[in-house]
């Protein structure tokens, strides 16, 4: 049985104007999904109907077999959740507010809010309204792993974290892989968090995805070629090939992504398009989407 | 057994240490599988690790380096097929029983992966056969000195 499985799932907030659209996407047991994309692109609300607090218009939902919407108690109880945003009440204390999940999920797991607690210094008796964005976002992380679910979608999870909070996030999250073998849905920005947690890269843009693939064969399976803009006056013919992605101009060069490695990327520039001059190297993650979901694409 | 060349100076990395022969960046453009297979490989070309060492676990690793422990999982994999590591039932993955002259051939191959991009940037740069050859020659009787 798949974790988690959407089909043709379609949102819009303003009628004619979907923010997902007809997407797929199906989480097997213990994948960790890195889920791209800009602003805007429908991260949020693809986590948020994954976890039934919003309701597609179009297209099926199902995670670990329920339907959110038919049993949408005993999805919660199944899925721990980060929102983007703080959700908990700001007039509890962070004991108050870790005591309040403890009643709710019958599968609490006290030693492992201790050991949370004391890595990331919690302040016991302060308010939620008094923490830093990090250090709430800390105290709703523990709130969403302590149950041990199957499940974890964090949106933006490293959101308004310093660094070494960040690695503090990263560590707690691998180790719930490593003693559950948790599923993991997870939204970010942060590249470098992505390449160390993801084993499967999934980037929205436009409502719909652009790549759904192992994360290793995304770093190894696209690259970019660079031509001298005079060496390519026809943009429209370099990414009408099957294994051309995007095609920029910035500045005096033609920048172009191809679902290939870079030799052979090289070898398709230089042989069957004919552009002289073609370089083309391998893309870490940042400059993928730049190159990907930036602006001035043709 | 006969030690020769630098050998005898490499000293091997106690149980305890090997945690320590990894380190990953994510910045770098390698996947990180990868660099921990070149790592390893680096390792025992270094003579880090011999044969019949025991490989730290992958739970061990993923906390400290900070990575999800299917990467390493498969790192570790991928140099089981190569002949690299051993896996035995209930164990910790060891170093394979790689005879001398392999080892020998790993060390040399380690140099060379480093060597070639150097080669390259010779070209381009259109430095002379003999000008770089006589580059490495003076580094490394440097280094032996130092």
């Amino acid at each position: 049985m798949n974790v988690l499985e959407l089909r043709g799932v379609t949102r819009a907030y303003e009628k004619g104007v979907n923010v997902l659209d007809n997407v797929d996407l199906t989480v097997a047991q213990g994948e960790v999904i890195g889920l791209l994309g800009r602003n805007g692109a429908g991260k949020t609300t693809l986590l948020r109907i994954a976890m039934g607090l919003l309701e597609p218009q179009g297209g099926s939902v199902s995670v670990l077999g329920l339907d959110p919407r038919q049993q949408p108690l005993d999805v919660k109880r199944q899925v721990g959740y980060v929102s983007e945003d703080q959700t908990l009440p700001s007039f509890l204390s962070v004991t108050e507010a870790i005591d309040l999940h403890r009643r709710l999920y019958p599968g609490w797991d006290d030693a492992l809010a201790h050991e949370l607690s004391s890595r990331f210094q919690m302040k016991s008796d302060q308010k939620l309204k008094n923490l830093s964005k990090g250090q709430a976002r800390q105290v709703s992380l523990l709130c969403a792993v302590c149950h041990r679910p199957p499940l974890l979608l964090l949106d933006e999870p490293a959101g308004g974290l310093d660094p070494a909070m960040r690695r503090e996030f990263l560590e707690t999250a691998i180790q719930m892989l490593g003693e559950s073998g948790t599923t993991i849905l997870f939204s970010s920005h942060h590249m470098t968090d992505v390449e160390r947690l993801a084993s499967r890269l999934v980037m929205i843009h436009d409502g719909q995805k652009w790549i759904d693939s192992d994360l290793d064969d995304v770093r190894e399976g696209y690259c970019l070629v660079m031509i001298p803009a005079d060496s390519a006056p026809d943009s429209a013919a370099i990414l009408s090939h099957p294994r051309c992605l995007t095609v920029r101009r910035r500045d005096d060069a033609v920048r172009a992504v191809f679902e290939l490695e870079p030799d052979e990327a090289l070898r398709v520039a230089t042989g069957e398009l004919g552009l002289t001059d073609a370089r083309s190297m391998p893309l870490n993650l940042e400059d993928m989407f730049i190159e990907l979901v930036g602006g001035g694409r043709s | 057994m006969v030690e020769h060349g630098t050998r005898h100076r490499v000293e091997r990395a106690t149980r305890k240490d090997r945690n320590m022969l990894f380190m990953v960046d994510p910045h770098s453009g390698v996947p990180i599988f990868r660099q921990i297979m070149e790592q390893v490989k680096l390792a025992i070309a270094a003579g880090k690790l011999a044969p019949g060492d025991d490989l730290p676990s992958v739970r061990s690793l993923a906390v400290p380096l900070g990575v999800n422990p299917m990467t390493i999982s498969k790192a570790y994999n991928l140099l089981e097929r190569e002949g690299i590591l051993t896996r035995r039932p209930g164990r910790p993955l060891m170093v394979a029983d790689l005879p001398e002259a392999q080892l020998g051939a790993h060390r040399l191959g380690e140099l060379e992966n480093l060597l070639r991009p150097a080669a390259r940037l010779a070209r381009r740069l259109d430095i002379e056969t003999d000008d770089a050859v006589a580059l490495l020659r003076r580094l490394l009787t440097e280094t032996e000195e130092s």
